[in-house]
C-alpha cells in the first residue's frame, strides 16, 4: 500500500539505526534457529544417507540382539531365498595407519562379493592395474586372497595410495598388512563417509574383528519389492527368536529417536536469539509509537482508521521480521556448517559415527524462516501496535503525556509476572511427553517472560532508591544520568527485559554446565578406581563401537607385569530394548572386580557392592540411573533383554550413576553376557597397580616393551579424567556459542535504545550544554546510563538465572536425560561475566554518547 | 464544488452545536475545558473563537470537528450527528466532510509536501496518481508548485502552514477547523496564510471556524465567539454582521 511505504517504510529509513540493529538482530535470531535445524539435520541425514547408499537395494535386513548375527542359524534359514537375494555383511570400523603414524577410520563393508554385487552399486575403477572392470571371477579371486582390501579412488588419491600398495589396517590392538587391490568409482557406497570406505571379503572381516561365524546382519533384496509389507511379516513370523527383521531405514529411525532430546534441547536453546530479537521488535514498533505520537494523531485527524493504524505498525514488525528472515535464513546456513563443527563431535562421541554435511538451502528453510520470525514478530508488536491504534486525533496536537512527576507504580505487569512464576512452579511438576520435556521448557519460558514482566516494577523501584547514591558516587553525570534514565523508564524497560532474558538464560546454562560439569567431575573421580585404562587404537572414532576388541594375548601380557594386581575388562553393545526398540547400552564388566576395586557410584542401594557381588555370573544387572527413569526401572525389578535365544529376564540388582551415556546402560557380569550372548573381546581394560607403584612409570613401562608395533593407548588416571572433562566442554561448547549470539543481540537492543533517546533528548543535551556541561561530561553521562543498564539487567539476571537453572537441572535434564545433577554456583564465572556485561553494555554506550556529544555541538532546532 | 454551493445556498447549517460540554479528568481534579457552549455555521461562513490561552477554543474546535467527543451536548456535521456514529463511521466523516489545519502545521516528515497534500485522498482510498495530481493542483493554489517534491523538514513554516491549508482543503470538506494556524507564523507569514484562508473560503464556499487570539485574524471573521474559562461570553457582534444569529 503506498501510504504505508510513505510512512512506515519512510519512517523506518529516517531512524536507520534502529531499524538495522532490529533487522541485525533478527537476522541472527533467525540465522541461529535456522542454523541449528540444519545442524541437527545434518547429523541424522549424515547418517541416514550412509544407510542409504549402504543399504542400496536393500528392502529388509535380519538383525540379531545386540552381538549380531550367528552364521550357524544362518544356514538353517535357506527358506530366506524364498523370499529374496541373500547377502550377509559385516558393518565395521578401522584405522588405516598411515607410515608417518597418523590414522585414518574407515568403515569396512565385510561382503560375500558375488552375492553381493546386486545389492550395491560398485564401480571398480582400477583392478590389479588394469583399466577395465573385473569378471567377478577375477574380483573373486583376487578378493579371496586374506590380504585384499579396496578402497575408493577418492580416499586413495588423497593419500596418495595406488592399486597394489600394501597397507597397515588396524583393527582392535591388532595390525593388519594388506594390499589394496583395486579403487572404487566414486559413486554408490564409495561417496559415504567422504570416501573414508574400504571392501573386504566377509571372511577376512570375520576374521579382522574376531567375528568368526558371526555376521553382524543379513540383508535381503526383494524379488517383489512391492510386497514389502507382506514380506516382513511373512519372514518375522518365521524367524528364530533372538532374531528381528527390519527396514535399513529403522536404524536411522532409532538413531533420530536417540538425538531426539539432544536435538530438542538444542531446537530449544537456538529459540533463545529470536525471542530476544523480539524485544527489539517490540522496543522498535514501541519507540516509533511514541516517537510519532504527534504523526498518528494527525493521521487519525485527517481520516485514518484505528484498524489502519493498527495495521501499519503490525506491518512495520513484519516487514522488520520478513528482512531478518531474508537475511538470516543464508545467514543461518553459512553458521549451521559452524555449528555442525560444534555438534558433530558432541553426537559422534556419545552417540553415532556419521558425516554430517549441511544440506543446501532450499527454498522450505527461508520460508519456514518466515513462518517462525513473522507470526512472531506480529505478537510482539501486537502491543504497542494496539497503543497506536488507541492514539486519539487530539494527541495530534496535545503535548505528549507529562513524563515528569509521579508515576504509578506498575503494578499490572508485575502481577503478570508473579502469576507467571507461580505457572512456572506449577508446570515444573508436570511429567515429560514422549521422552521430551515439552512442559520443562514452558516452565523455563514462564520464568524468562515472568521477569521481563516483572522488570518495570524494578526499574521504578530502583528509580526511587537509586537517586542518592548515583549523585553520591558519579556526582553530577550520575545525577543527570538517573533523571534521564528515569524520564524514559517505560520505554528502557523493554530493552532491560531483553537483556534480563538473555543474561537470565546465560547465567542459567552457566550454572547448568557448571553443576553438572561439578557432578561429572565427582563421578569421574569417584568411578575412575583404576590407575592405568587400556584402549584399542584401531577402535576408530572415539565410541564407534567397533566390535574388534583386545585380544587374549594382550590382556595376558598386560597382566603379567608386576605391578599389575587386577585387571578388569569392559565392552558395550547396542541393543533395542522395550516396546519401542530405544537403543540401550548393553554393557559387560568383570562385577568381582568391580565389586572389590571399582568405584560405581550406586543411586539405589547406597552401596551396591554386596548386590554386585550376589550379581557375578547370576542373570543380573546393574542398570544406570538414566535408565531406570527412562523405563521406570528400580533396584529388584526384573527387567526383559533381548538375547540371540530370545527374551530373557534379568534382576535389576542395582542403579548407579552414570553421565556417560543417556541412552540408558545396562551391566552385566562377564560371565552372565558370555553365557547369553557370545564371549566378547573387552573393548577397554582397567587396570588396578599395586598401591607402591608409579602409574606414569608402569604405563611408559608397557609401552616401551610393547614396542612400535604397539595398538593400544594407554592412559593413567588423571589423564582419562582430563579426556572425559574435555568431552564435556566440548559439548557445551554450542551451548555457550548460541548464549552469546543472544547476548550480543540483546546488547545490540541497549545500543539502540540509548541511540533512540540521544536522538530524542537532542533539544534537552542542548540545553544541558548552554548550562555549562562540557562534551566530556555528556559522554559521561551517557556511558554512566549505558553500564547502569548493564549491571541492573546483570543483577536481575542472575537472579532470575538462579531460578531458571533449577529448572535445567531439576526438570528438564532429568527429564531429556535421566541425570542426576548437583546444585553448585560457578562463582567465578558469574563474577567475571558480570564484569564482562557492565564493560560490555559501557562500550555499547559509547557510540550513543559519542552522538549525543556531536549533537550538541550542531544545537540544531 | 457544486454541492458546496448547494449547501451555502440552501442555507443549511453545515455545523451545529448544542450545549457542548467536555470535562477532563474526574472527581477534584476534574477540569471543565468547555461548558455548555453552542453555536452553527452556514456553509461558506468564516468563524473565529476567539479568548485568552486556556480559555477552551481548541477543546470547543476539535469537539466541533469530530476530532473528541463532548461530555454532553450534540455535533451535527452536514447534518450528521456525531453522537450516532462509531469511531470508524466519525473517521470517515473526518476524512469526508472535514479540513484541519493545526498550529504547528502537522505535515508527516516522512511524506512530500505533495503526498503531504494528498493524504485526505490517499487515506479515502483515491489511487496514488488521481490523487496527486489533485494535490499539485491544490499545491499551486496555494503557491507552493515549486514545493512538491520537497520534505517538510526542508521548507520554511509558511510554507508549511500553506501546505496544510490545501491538505484541509483538497478533499473539498463541507468544514475547515483550523485552530490558530498563523499562531507559529510571524506576521508576514502570518497574514500571507490569513488571505490565502479568507480567498479559499469565499472561492470554495467552504465553512471555516479559526480559533486565534490574533485580532487580525479576528477582525477578518465574518463573525466572532469570544470564550472565557470554558463558557461563551456574550456580546455585541462587532464587524460584519453574522449572516446567522448565534442560538445560545
Amino acid at each position: 500500500m503506498a501510504l504505508f511505504r510513505r510512512f512506515i517504510v519512510r519512517g523506518l529509513a529516517r531512524d536507520p539505526g534502529r531499524a538495522l540493529v532490529t533487522v541485525a538482530g533478527l537476522t541472527l535470531g533467525v540465522a541461529v534457529v535456522v542454523a541449528i535445524r540444519l545442524a541437527n539435520t545434518a547429523s541424522v541425514r549424515g547418517f541416514e544417507t550412509a544407510l542409504d547408499v549402504v543399504a542400496g537395494k536393500t528392502s529388509l535386513e535380519i538383525v540379531g540382539a545386540g552381538v549380531g548375527v550367528p552364521e550357524r542359524q544362518l544356514e538353517e534359514m535357506g527358506w530366506l531365498r524364498e523370499y529374496g537375494r541373500v547377502s550377509p555383511l559385516i558393518d565395521q570400523t578401522v584405522s588405516l595407519a598411515d607410515p608417518d603414524g597418523v590414522r585414518h577410520p574407515l568403515r569396512v563393508l565385510g561382503v560375500d562379493l558375488l552375492r553381493d554385487r546386486p545389492f550395491r552399486e560398485y564401480q571398480l575403477l582400477r583392478f590389479a592395474r588394469e583399466e577395465r572392470e573385473p569378471r567377478p571371477q577375477e574380483l573373486l579371486s583376487v578378493l579371496l586372497d586374506p590380504t585384499s582390501v579396496v578402497l575408493t579412488e577418492r580416499f586413495a588419491r588423497r593419500r596418495g595410495i595406488d592399486v597394489e600398495t600394501p597397507v597397515t589396517l588396524v583393527a582392535g590392538d591388532t595390525r593388519h598388512r594388506m594390499v589394496v587391490q583395486g579403487l572404487l568409482l566414486d559413486e554408490g557406497p564409495a561417496q559415504v563417509v567422504d570416501g573414508q570406505l574400504a571392501l573386504l571379503d566377509i571372511a577376512t572381516a570375520q576374521w579382522l574383528f574376531d567375528r568368526l561365524g558371526w555376521v553382524d546382519r543379513v540383508e535381503i533384496q526383494l524379488f517383489d519389492a512391492a510386497a514389502i509389507d507382506a514380506s516382513e511379516q511373512a519372514i518375522a513370523a518365521r524367524l528364530p527368536p533372538g532374531l528381528r527383521v527390519q527396514r535399513p531405514a529403522q536404524r536411522g529411525r532409532e538413531v533420530e529417536k536417540m538425538l531426539a532430546a539432544f536435538h530438542f534441547n538444542l531446537n530449544a536453546l537456538s529459540y533463545i536469539a529470536l525471542i530476544v530479537g523480539l524485544f527489539l521488535v517490540y522496543n522498535t514498533v514501541a519507540v516509533a509509537v511514541i516517537a510519532r505520537r504527534t504523526e498518528i494523531g494527525t493521521l487519525r485527524a485527517l481520516g485514518a482508521t484505528r484498524r489502519l493504524v493498527l495495521g501499519f505498525f503490525l506491518g512495520e514488525a513484519a516487514v522488520l521480521a520478513a528482512v531478518g528472515a531474508a537475511l538470516g535464513a543464508p545467514a543461518g546456513w553459512l553458521l549451521a556448517r559452524g555449528a555442525v563443527r560444534l555438534t558433530s563431535s558432541t553426537v559422534n562421541t556419545l552417540y553415532v559415527t556419521s558425516q554430517a554435511t549441511v544440506p543446501a538451502l532450499g527454498a522450505a528453510d527461508v520460508l519456514l524462516a518466515g513462518a517462525v520470525a513473522i507470526p512472531l514478530a506480529l505478537l510482539a508488536a501486537v502491543i504497542p501496535a494496539a497503543e497506536a491504534s488507541r492514539i486519539t486525533p487530539v494527541d495530534a496536537v496535545r503535548a505528549a503525556a507529562g513524563a515528569a512527576g509521579r508515576r504509578p507504580f506498575p503494578w499490572r505487569p508485575a502481577l503478570l509476572g508473579a502469576a507467571l512464576f507461580a505457572a512456572a512452579g506449577w508446570l515444573a511438576t508436570l511429567d515429560a511427553i514422549g521422552g521430551l520435556p515439552v512442559f520443562g521448557l514452558c516452565a523455563a519460558l514462564a520464568v524468562l517472560f515472568g521477569a521481563a514482566a516483572c522488570v518495570p516494577a524494578l526499574l521504578e523501584l530502583l528509580r526511587r532508591q537509586g537517586r542518592s547514591v548515583l549523585a553520591r558516587w558519579l556526582r553530577v553525570e550520575g545525577l543527570l544520568a538517573h533523571a534521564n534514565l528515569s524520564a524514559a523508564a517505560s520505554r528502557l524497560a523493554v530493552s532491560v527485559a531483553a537483556l534480563v532474558v538473555s543474561l537470565a538464560m546465560l547465567a542459567a546454562v552457566a550454572i547448568m554446565v557448571g553443576s553438572f560439569r561439578d557432578t561429572v567431575a565427582y563421578w569421574v573421580g569417584r568411578t575412575l578406581q583404576a590407575d592405568l585404562f587400556v584402549t584399542a587404537a584401531g577402535r576408530g572414532p572415539v565410541g564407534a563401537g567397533s566390535l574388534a576388541g583386545i585380544s587374549e594375548a594382550t590382556e595376558r601380557w598386560l597382566a603379567a607385569h608386576p605391578a599389575v594386581v587386577a585387571v578388569d575388562g569392559f565392552r558395550t553393545v547396542d541393543l533395542p530394548y522395550g516396546p519401542d526398540g530405544d537403543l540401550i547400552l548393553l554393557g559387560a564388566g568383570r562385577f568381582e572386580v568391580m565389586a572389590e576395586r571399582g568405584g560405581l557410584l550406586f543411586k539405589d542401594p547406597a552401596d551396591g557392592r554386596p548386590a554386585l557381588r550376589a550379581a557375578v555370573g547370576a542373570d543380573a544387572v546393574v542398570v544406570s540411573e538414566s535408565f531406570a527413569l527412562k523405563h521406570g526401572a528400580a533396584a529388584g525389578d526384573r527387567i526383559e533383554l533381548d538375547t540371540p535365544r530370545g527374551p530373557r529376564p534379568f534382576q535389576v540388582a542395582a542403579v548407579y550413576y552414570d553421565y556417560s551415556s543417556d541412552r540408558g546402560l545396562v551391566v552385566m557380569d562377564g560371565a552372565t553376557f558370555a553365557r547369553h550372548y557370545r564371549a566378547q573381546r573387552p573393548s577397554g581394560l582397567t587396570l588396578y597397580l599395586d598401591p607402591d607403584a608409579d602409574p606414569d612409570a608402569v604405563r611408559e613401562d608397557l609401552l616401551a616393551a610393547g614396542g612400535t608395533d604397539q595398538q593400544l593407548f594407554i592412559n593413567t588416571n588423571a589423564a582419562l579424567r582430563a579426556v572425559v572433562l574435555r568431552i564435556f566442554d566440548a559439548t557445551f561448547a554450542i551451548t555457550y556459542a548460541l548464549e552469546a549470539i543472544a547476548i550480543a543481540v540483546a546488547i545490540m537492543g541497549v545500543a539502540a535504545t540509548l541511540l533512540t533517546l540521544a536522538l530524542e533528548r537532542r533539544r534537552e543535551l542542548a540545553m544541558l550544554r548552554l548550562v555549562g556541561a562540557g562534551r566530556r561530561q555528556i559522554r559521561r553521562m551517557v556511558v554512566i546510563e549505558a553500564a547502569l543498564i548493564g549491571i541492573v539487567s546483570q543483577g536481575a539476571g542472575l537472579a532470575v538465572g538462579v531460578a531458571l537453572s533449577l529448572i535445567l537441572i531439576y526438570v528438564i535434564n532429568v527429564q531429556s536425560f535421566g541425570w542426576t545433577i548437583q546444585f553448585h554456583l560457578p562463582l567465578g564465572f558469574l563474577a567475571q561475566s558480570t564484569l564482562l556485561i557492565a564493560v560490555a553494555t559501557a562500550l555499547a554506550g559509547l557510540y550513543p554518547a559519542r552522538v549525543a556529544a556531536r549533537m550538541v555541538a550542531g544545537a540544531d532546532r | 464544488m457544486s454541492d458546496l454551493h448547494t449547501v451555502y445556498l440552501g442555507r443549511m447549517p453545515v455545523l451545529r452545536a448544542e450545549g457542548l460540554h467536555k470535562r477532563y479528568g474526574e472527581g477534584d481534579s476534574a477540569v471543565d475545558a468547555v461548558r455548555g457552549v453552542g453555536l452553527e455555521l452556514a456553509g461558506g461562513e468564516f468563524v473565529a473563537v476567539v479568548g485568552p490561552s486556556g480559555c477552551g477554543k481548541s477543546t470547543l474546535l476539535h469537539l466541533c470537528g469530530g476530532m473528541d467527543r463532548p461530555t454532553a451536548g450534540s455535533v451535527a456535521v452536514d447534518g450528521v450527528d456525531l453522537a450516532g456514529l462509531d469511531d470508524e463511521a466519525l473517521t470517515a466523516l473526518r476524512r469526508e466532510r472535514v479540513g484541519f489545519v493545526f498550529q504547528f502545521f502537522n505535515l508527516l516528515p516522512t511524506l512530500t509536501l505533495a503526498e503531504n497534500v494528498a493524504l485526505p485522498l490517499l487515506l479515502a482510498g483515491v489511487p496514488s496518481p488521481p490523487a496527486l495530481d489533485r494535490a499539485r493542483e491544490w499545491a499551486g493554489r496555494v503557491g507552493l508548485g515549486h514545493r512538491l517534491a520537497h520534505y517538510p523538514a526542508r521548507v520554511s513554516g509558511g510554507e508549511l502552514q500553506r501546505a496544510a491549508l490545501a491538505r484541509a482543503l483538497v478533499h473539498e470538506p463541507a468544514l475547515v477547523i483550523a485552530d490558530e494556524p498563523t499562531g507559529n507564523l510571524d506576521s508576514e507569514n502570518g497574514q500571507r496564510v490569513l488571505e490565502l484562508l479568507r480567498s479559499l473560503n469565499r472561492e470554495t464556499g467552504v465553512a471555516v471556524l479559526l480559533a486565534t487570539h490574533d485580532p487580525v485574524l479576528a477582525a477578518a471573521a465574518d463573525r466572532r465567539i469570544r470564550m472565557r474559562d470554558g463558557g461563551e461570553v456574550r456580546e455585541p457582534a462587532a464587524g460584519r454582521l453574522p449572516t446567522v444569529a448565534l442560538e445560545t
